[in-house]
């Protein structure tokens, strides 16, 4: 690594450390009680997938370059260079930590691992060694918002198909529209994913509310947060925040999708609008006896996974649960503390990064497997887009037998029409 | 040797203490006014009231208390120990009434305080020889622990000496002629500080004492001071 690209991505490195991260980086004391917290270390033993060693990988670069010590005493913190080779280590720590932050609950400091592996991700980006297809569908994303017009129509054509699908779920009367889009003033702006999965059964559930909703014309997903790319994220936010605004809607609604729902609530800042996960909304629209739902359809035991950005990190713990009742009757806990849940170990750009990541993604989540299996469930629910399909890959692969599904499509399934 | 007592009792621990001081002070100083986060890294589900929550995460250790049973068990004992020390030595400049509040001999304790540290810091010490702790270590954990274990060894030996085989030549006054004419920057040392079986335990002491103090700003011992607002973010 020649000198101009090490002082360059230093800067970048500089750039991250604000308080909060100059305090994780400061503090750790390696007591080890992080140690059980990471499901790749619980799934396959080795010391590197230990938080604290994780974080080390970076701390030792911080140690040599932004701490007095790095040049006068390097050896006492093992502070070590910036090159080719701690490149390599930073992808490894950084692209086998699916920012779950199940660790931050163990540390007696609250060491955020995800924070400090951002910085990782982000002299990935600098260096060019970055995953490629996680910054080109952010890129594609962020074209998307540009030139919306370019999409449009085809975008409108697409959804029109989909109407007819929705209708099965929920009958609505002729003349009503089935999947309201660009509609200036309604009440709530649902922000779903490019697939129909995620459009159909919630836009059922959105008419059978009666809810003055519209549809985004951008999909929710964040690929610029997978990446590690605060710029790309934030462009990828601004779409729909600017959607939101131009709409004038009160309440945005984020698909079930946990990245994107954190990003989102977290990350918008302050806005003349509320933002709500689909799941919350739905529990309110039950709450408000807005719907009602069969509880007959579903038979045997019903277990719930919690997606780590929407539960742990997200706050949406008793909704998917106050759901769930008036869905079955037979609802068993996956862990008895949601706080704890093992990660399904397909978040931070791992299952976006496909088959690529698959077999690490099997051997690193084992425990998630054990986890499931313990729940001697037959309906494993969940509510974020990259759980659904890391645990059916789980369900494949460990033939668990069980059925996975969207917590969103099985509301819709369960709709009592009046 | 004289010059070498002189040097370790009086220069260089005006060094050392200038060195905490104002290092620890310049560098909190500097992380504290970095810009703050701007979104939140709280977890959930929160507990109300958030600040109470938080001191109780930094005092108490629940995550420890949950995860490593046996490690809070010393970890606590440690903690507690260390504050007990600290409130001793202020003790050794002069009386505190309110420390006397439970009525005591100085130095507080009985000696048990010393020798829970030095088997507290012994367990720590070996624990990070076991696997996978110890691939987690870097050197400064192993040395900092090691310079505690030295400090409270050397510094509970006076008192043991005192207290449990009698023997008394360095006395509570002694200490106290000692550590007041360093705070008033008149520095002297009295015959008995230099002069009696123990000054050898008591130079090294102080020995070991400086060379923490000088480390510490710069140390992973910053915990101490960021712990609280750290636990503070997780909470919200």
């Amino acid at each position: 690594m020649d000198q101009k690209t090490r002082k360059d991505l230093l800067k970048l490195f500089q750039g991250k450390l604000n308080e909060a991260m100059t305090f994780y980086l400061e503090t750790c004391t390696r007591c080890g009680v992080c140690i059980e917290a990471c499901h790749v270390y619980a799934s396959m033993g080795q010391v590197r997938y230990i938080a604290a060693y994780r974080q080390e990988i970076v701390r030792r670069i911080y140690k040599k370059y932004f701490k007095a010590r790095g040049k006068v005493w390097p050896s006492v913190g093992e502070a070590k260079e910036l090159n080719e080779m701690a490149l390599e280590e930073l992808y490894e720590a950084a692209y086998s930590c699916t920012g779950c932050r199940r660790c931050m609950v163990y540390c007696p400091f609250g060491i955020d691992t995800q924070m400090i592996m951002s910085i990782a991700k982000l002299l990935l980006i600098g260096a060019h060694s970055e995953p490629e297809i996680l910054t080109l569908l952010a890129d594609t994303s962020i074209e998307k918002g540009k030139s919306l017009d370019i999409f449009k129509e085809s975008f409108l054509v697409g959804i029109k198909k989909l109407e007819k699908e929705v209708v099965k779920k929920w009958e609505m009367e002729a003349g009503e529209t089935v999947i309201p889009m660009d509609v200036e003033g309604a009440d709530l702006l649902f922000v779903a994913l490019a697939g129909a999965h995620s459009i159909i059964p919630t836009a059922a559930i959105f008419n059978a509310a009666g809810e003055n909703w519209t549809l985004s014309f951008f999909e929710a997903v964040n690929f610029g947060a997978f990446a590690g790319d605060p710029a790309r994220t934030k462009l990828i936010l601004d779409r729909i925040v600017n959607e939101a605004k131009r709409l004038k809607v009160k309440e945005v609604c984020i698909c079930e999708c946990g990245t994107a729902f954190r990003v989102m609530k977290q990350l918008a800042g302050k806005q003349p609008f509320k933002v709500s996960s689909v799941t919350e909304v739905h529990a309110r629209y039950i709450k408000e006896g807005r719907i009602k739902l069969d509880r007959s359809i579903l038979n045997g035991v019903v277990t719930y996974h919690d997606p780590c950005q929407i539960a742990r990190n997200g706050d949406v713990i008793d909704a998917p649960r106050y759901i769930l009742k008036h869905l079955t009757n037979d609802f068993r806990e996956m862990s008895p503390d949601p706080t704890y849940n093992w990660c399904c170990g397909g978040g931070g750009g791992l299952v976006a990064l496909g088959e690529e990541t698959l077999d690490f993604r099997m051997k690193s989540s084992k425990v998630k497997a054990d986890q499931i299996k313990r729940a001697e469930a037959t309906t494993v629910v969940t509510a974020c887009e990259n759980c659904h399909t890391q645990l059916c890959n789980l369900n494949d692969h460990y033939q668990m037998g069980t059925d996975v599904k969207f917590l969103s499509s099985m509301v819709a399934d369960a709709l009592v029409q009046k | 040797m004289d010059t070498l007592y002189y040097f370790v009792l009086i220069y260089m621990v005006y060094f050392s203490f200038a060195v905490f001081f104002v290092g620890t002070g310049i560098r909190l100083v500097k992380i504290f006014r970095k810009p703050k986060q701007s979104t939140s890294l709280q977890i959930y589900p929160e507990k109300r009231p958030k600040w109470l929550w938080a001191l109780h995460d930094t005092f108490l250790f629940p995550s420890v208390r949950k995860h490593k049973p046996i490690l809070w068990i010393f970890l606590i004992l440690f903690h507690a120990c260390l504050l007990l020390l600290i409130i001793g030595h202020l003790e050794l400049f002069s009386e505190f009434r309110i420390f006397q509040i439970i009525p005591h001999e100085v130095f507080l304790g009985k000696g048990f305080v010393g020798l829970i540290l030095c088997l507290a810091l012994l367990f720590f010490l070996f624990r990070r020889f076991l696997s996978p702790v110890r691939e987690l270590s870097v050197p400064e954990d192993y040395y900092l622990l090691i310079l505690l274990f030295l400090i409270v060894l050397f510094g509970s030996q006076m008192d043991w000496a005192r207290r449990w085989y009698g023997y008394e030549e360095l006395l509570v006054e002694d200490y106290r002629t000692y550590l007041l004419s360093l705070l008033t920057l008149k520095p002297e040392l009295p015959y008995n500080v230099i002069n009696s079986g123990h000054s050898f335990m008591l130079v090294l002491h102080v020995l070991f004492a400086n060379l923490f103090l000088i480390f510490f700003p710069f140390s992973q011992s910053m915990h101490s001071f960021l712990s609280l607002p750290m636990n503070k973010l997780r909470r919200g």
